[in-house]
């Protein structure tokens, strides 16, 4: 580029870098009329979402076939602006073509691929590159890239062999040994392992340099246990670990678990039942490795905890193995470990999972539990929380009465009050020391819950844990139970007042938006114009963007650097996020709530069933985090997090489901159909996923139930699930009859482009052609004749308001009550969605529809009564909760607490307060937008 | 007792019971990867036997000539994992990595001058405080604005390419420079 060129085009640069896109366009057109710089004019088109004129001009430069740097870098950007990822690497592909010894273009090129994932052109890439640049690291691209298809899902099995062999064999062709640097070792190691060739993979490892490598590289040294293992050779392994806990004191838990392996393996690795002589030979190897396991818990007393636990598991072992061992072994080995671990925070979890314990064991360890309890020291409070959580984890059914775990609330509420005297100096950035023990009357009370269905013990529960969340700020724990717990009770607000607390971003939107997230359509007041919702969906969202627009950066880079060891797992990661399933959760939600915060217009319907059948073909990833809940629950109970759902999570089925309930939908209110799809898509289509479930045509798995899906659904989202099918069988057919034909469409799209000077639309000419064959014969068949409406649909809508009303008279939970009035919205919203189209007296009477659209009133004004007596009584209830009378119940609900002292009635009083506030503030919104939503449609 | 093994892009899935605590900071996907990218060898993870992540330091290697280092850009552990030195087994792992793979001249690190609980961990294991940086933190945002938060120590350890102890002097505590100064 000349200098005086470079001047010229630096302000454009400079105005894109500042994000001044209007502009960058500008000092484009002043450049363009000496130098075209179309690229630089798309880049900052793109940026101000001028989607059409920016893919006019990528166009223009594209059939150029640039080979500039410059160029090729904006269009870069312009093109992944657009989703047209296949474009950059075919133009790549043909700059490097044109330029074969340009390296930097041939990198640029492979990168290309590389981002998409295009393994086998990526291969050939790399292949050509090596051959002419002569560097070794052109031919590991190229293995890995071989590596990376044989691992790729689309690739067909038998093909997979033939390319690691081809990987192999390349391997040896390289100029300098594997071992050059750990990552190329790592990818040798991984085709060995592959293809089983693990004593060629052994002759490697054993290799002085091996050996070596495996020492500071934990990723080498990883596969290199995984190859081991898959040989055989756990003896030899366990020889190794004997010598690594011994002299070189590794506390690696790995080594502890090579050498239990080992110790058992004459048994573990046979289906056989063992001789008489294995197990004499197997009890010989025990007593070998106990004396190692004791002599390292010796050795190191209180400072690692491995020696006596590697002890306890095994004893585990040996008895699961049949082999002779005294009953009370196990459960003096976990006293020993209580007795010495016992203050560390991470006993409890330790120690799990050796206390099945029954029977005499039972007692005996209950008693040495309860004579542990002490409340001195920092120290002694520690070991308090282990016993009390151990001796919860062991209560049989027969000591889960409500009597007993009412006392058990008592006795958590006791301990903890007394314990908050060793957090008083901490400064509020601390944890409370004693903070588990409010976690553990969080779990008697809703244990209590469970066991009599009276929502006091929830409310008590509440009471007890803002207490303690406010002492200790920071335990996100504390506000883990709340968030649970105020959704039972009705106030999502404060549900998602202590979400926004615990300071969720980036990544962690992903596995925990969940808290809030699930089934939020039922909470959202989306119809009263409230989008809190909404956002949190879309907030929660931002995090695929940042995935699709970097981690494949990160792929490639990590060629570049030649870190094989990471890509598999960038590219699983990238996988994960993408095709997360709490990410098309979220979309679901967020369309469930569009649909009643806005019109029933084309845009939406358009718009809405293109991105939910992108979403139709994926493969999910279930990536939300339950674990992250606390869980201190007796082994015979379900775990605290199944016992606060308010329904069972939605899975993939759920979602299957629901995406199958929106696109029959909106396709059918849709005036789109597949060819105009094509016609009007800009960026790249999904790769289509190779289930073969996904071959059958998109019409015949809509109306496919599968019992996956039926598990799914709560009771009332079966109801829903049916209705839905019923509604569109019922109506598809006139829509399918009055839908303008495809021609029709292509048309309209052209001439409101047209209105934008001098911009057609990029696809018009392949739409014109169309036209003459799709043309206007569908109007010369009769309309369908008109049936009478399904019964399943009135009698949804009866179903529905029995289903209300036996709730309302009984003690069920607002969150049920709230799911039934969501549900039966939803199936109004549905109604009127699919029967937007039928509206206008023009297409009655052009179509002589008359008696569909009578049926189509009767059913509205049925249903729209039936919600319209659901808000009234909502309102109602909102009324009632907050008033002083609802907020004395509450407190006096809440009277176990106060008995046991040290909680003023005043602080009770305030979160009765909030707590019914927000109770009232769902039911009153929820029961004016059932309203609005009736009124909207009617 | 933990698992030592490498961190893995995938731990993002798994690390909230460790970031949701107030002193970890969650970054965007770049920086992990960043780091995964070009220094996976200085970033591991302690994992309890039940699964669930324990800690996980985050490093890399940088700096020219004799400034050529290994540094310690997070070092986490979770609050229930706490006091089983499982940071001084992290720490012993990047300095061998920083040592033998790399040949660093020594490892550094940033702390709170307000942290002593760490100060004084790091101080056990072998690190001295080489200067003090103005201003090298963000205010915690909790209502203490105080100097002592905002600075940080660069505290650092010789490794055997510096038998000499060139790396590291005594009064580091009395060597003011300000943010700018530092990478």
């Amino acid at each position: 580029m000349s200098t005086a060129l470079d001047r010229q085009i630096r302000p454009i640069y400079d105005a894109l870098d500042t994000q001044s896109n209007k502009s960058a366009v500008l000092a484009c057109n002043k450049v363009l009329k000496k130098q075209p710089n179309n690229a630089l004019k798309a880049l900052a088109l793109v940026r101000l979402q001028k989607v059409e004129e920016s893919l006019l001009l990528a166009d223009e430069v594209l059939a150029k076939k640039p080979t500039d740097d410059g160029v090729l870098t904006a269009m870069m950007h312009v093109l992944r602006g657009l989703g047209r990822h296949s474009d950059i690497v075919a133009m790549f592909e043909t700059a490097y073509k044109q330029h074969p010894q340009n390296e930097d273009l041939g990198t640029q090129t492979f990168f290309a691929n590389v981002r998409v994932g295009n393994w086998k052109a990526a291969q050939q890439v790399a292949t050509k590159m090596h051959k002419q640049f002569q560097d070794d690291r052109y031919l590991y691209w190229s293995i890995f890239s071989a590596v990376l298809q044989a691992n790729d899902m689309a690739t067909p099995e038998a093909l997979r062999p033939v390319l690691l062999k081809l990987a192999l064999r390349l391997i040896s062709s390289g100029n300098t040994p594997s071992y050059f640097n750990p990552d190329r070792f790592y990818v040798h190691l991984l085709i060995l392992r592959e293809l089983e060739m693990y004593d060629d993979a052994a002759t490697l490892l054993n290799h002085e340099i091996g050996q070596k490598i495996c020492e500071t590289s934990l990723v080498c040294d990883e596969i290199r246990r995984d190859i081991m293992k898959l040989k055989g050779a756990c003896k030899q392994e366990g020889e190794q670990a004997k010598v690594k806990i011994l002299e070189k004191k590794d506390r690696n838990w790995l080594e502890f678990l090579s050498l239990l392996d080992a110790t058992f393996w004459d048994i573990a690795s046979t289906s056989e039942p063992a001789s008489e002589d294995v197990k004499a030979a197997v009890t010989e190897e025990i007593a070998k490795t106990r004396k190692v396991f004791s002599e390292a818990a010796t050795v190191d007393g209180l400072k690692d905890r491995s020696g006596l636990l590697a002890l306890l598991e095994l004893e585990k072992r040996t008895k699961s193995h049949g082999l002779w061992t005294d009953a009370c072994e196990i459960r003096m080995m976990a006293e020993n470990y209580f007795s010495q671990f016992g203050d560390k925070a991470c006993c409890y979890e330790d120690l799990l999972p050796y206390l099945a314990f029954e029977g005499e064991e039972l007692e005996q360890w209950t008693s040495f539990l309860n004579s542990r309890k002490s409340f001195d020291t920092p120290d002694t409070l520690q070991r308090s929380i282990n016993v009390y959580k151990l001796l919860r984890y062991n209560l049989t059914s027969a000591e889960l009465t409500p009597e007993l775990e009412l006392a058990r609330a008592q006795e958590y509420i006791k301990v903890y009050l007394d314990g908050l005297k060793f957090g008083v100096n901490l400064p509020d950035t601390e944890l409370q020391p004693a903070d588990d023990f409010a976690i553990l009357v969080g779990h008697a009370y809703v244990s209590l819950w469970k066991l009599t269905g009276e929502e006091s013990h929830l409310q008590s529960a509440a009471a007890t844990l803002e207490y303690a969340s406010a002492r200790s700020k920071q335990s996100y724990r504390i506000r883990l139970l709340l968030i649970r717990i105020y959704h039972l009770l009705g106030a999502p607000a404060l549900a998602l007042d202590h979400y926004r607390l615990m300071n969720v971003k980036q990544v962690q939107t992903d596995t925990l938006s969940h808290l809030i997230l699930s089934r939020a359509a039922m909470w959202s007041l989306a119809p009263l114009g409230d989008i809190t919702y909404m956002s949190e969906c879309m907030e929660a969202s931002q995090i695929y963007m940042s995935n699709s627009t970097e981690t494949a950066e990160f792929i490639a880079r990590a060629f570049s650097t030649e870190r094989y060891s990471q890509i598999i797992d960038f590219i699983e990661f990238e996988d994960r996020l993408d095709n997360s399933l709490q990410r098309d959760l979220m979309k679901v939600e967020h369309v469930r709530m569009r649909v009643a915060h806005e019109p029933l217009n084309a845009e939406l319907v358009d718009m809405e069933l293109i991105e939910l059948k992108f979403i139709f073909d994926r493969i999910h990833h279930d990536n939300r985090d339950f674990e992250v809940i606390p869980n201190y629950q007796p082994r015979c109970q379900p775990s605290f997090n199944e016992q606060t759902l308010p329904l069972k999570p939605p899975g993939a089925g759920w979602l299957s489901a629901y995406l199958k309930v929106y696109i029959r939908a909106f396709q059918e209110a849709s005036d789109l159909d597949e060819t105009v799809e094509d016609k009007l898509l800009i960026g790249d289509r999904p790769k289509p996923s190779n289930d073969p479930e996904n071959q059958l045509p998109l019409r015949e798995r809509l109306v496919k139930k599968r019992q996956e899906e039926i598990d799914d659904l709560s009771e009332d989202e079966k109801l829903f699930y049916e209705y839905t099918l019923a509604l569109s069988e019922w109506v598809g057919p006139y829509h399918d009859y009055v839908r303008p034909p495809p021609s029709a469409l292509l048309a309209e799209a052209a001439k409101s482009n047209d209105l934008k000077p001098g911009h057609p639309l990029k696809s018009m000419a392949a739409a014109a052609n169309g036209s003459a064959t799709n043309g206007h014969s569908k109007k010369d068949e009769e309309p369908p004749a008109v049936k009478e409406s399904p019964e399943l649909i009135p009698k949804f809508f009866d179903d529905m308001k029995s289903r209300f009303d036996a709730v309302i008279s009984g003690t069920a939970l607002p969150s049920e009550l709230l799911h039934i009035v969501a549900t039966t919205q939803e199936a109004y919203l549905l109604f009127a969605l699919e029967t937007v189209r039928f509206k206008p007296n023009s297409i009655i009477k052009q179509y002589k529809f008359g008696q569909l659209a009578q049926s189509f009133k009767d059913l509205r004004v049925k249903a729209s009564s039936i919600l319209n007596e659901m808000s009234t009584v909502l309102a109602k209830l909102g009324e009632e909760v907050a008033t002083p009378d609802g907020r004395k119940a509450f407190v006096q609900a809440s009277s176990s607490i106060q008995d046991s002292s040290g909680f003023d009635h005043d602080f009770v009083l305030g979160v009765a307060k909030k707590t019914t506030d927000a109770r009232k503030q769902t039911y009153e919104g929820i029961a004016k937008g059932l309203a609005k939503v009736v009124k909207n449609h009617s | 007792m933990s698992v030592l093994r490498p961190f893995r892009a995938t731990d993002m899935f798994k690390f909230n019971n460790i970031n949701l605590d107030i002193w970890t900071e969650t970054y965007g996907i770049s920086f992990y990867l960043t780091y995964l990218s070009r220094w996976p060898d200085l970033c591991c993870v302690q994992e309890a036997p039940n699964g669930h992540m324990m800690g996980y330091v985050i490093g890399k290697a940088e700096g020219h000539g004799q400034d050529w280092h290994g540094h310690v850009t997070a070092l986490t552990v979770a609050p229930e994992y706490r006091r089983l030195s499982l940071a001084r087994k992290m720490m012993s792992l990047l300095e061998m990595v920083s040592d033998e793979t790399y040949k660093g001249f020594f490892v550094d690190l940033y702390v709170r001058c307000t942290n002593s609980v760490a100060i004084s961990m790091y101080e056990g294991l072998g690190y001295s405080v080489y200067r003090r940086v103005r201003e090298y933190y963000g205010s915690l945002g909790l209502g203490r604005a105080s100097k002592d938060e905002e600075d940080a120590f660069d505290m650092r350890k010789p490794l055997s390419r510096d038998p000499h102890r060139r790396s590291v002097r005594a009064n580091g505590r009395e060597f003011v420079v300000s943010a700018h100064d530092v990478s």
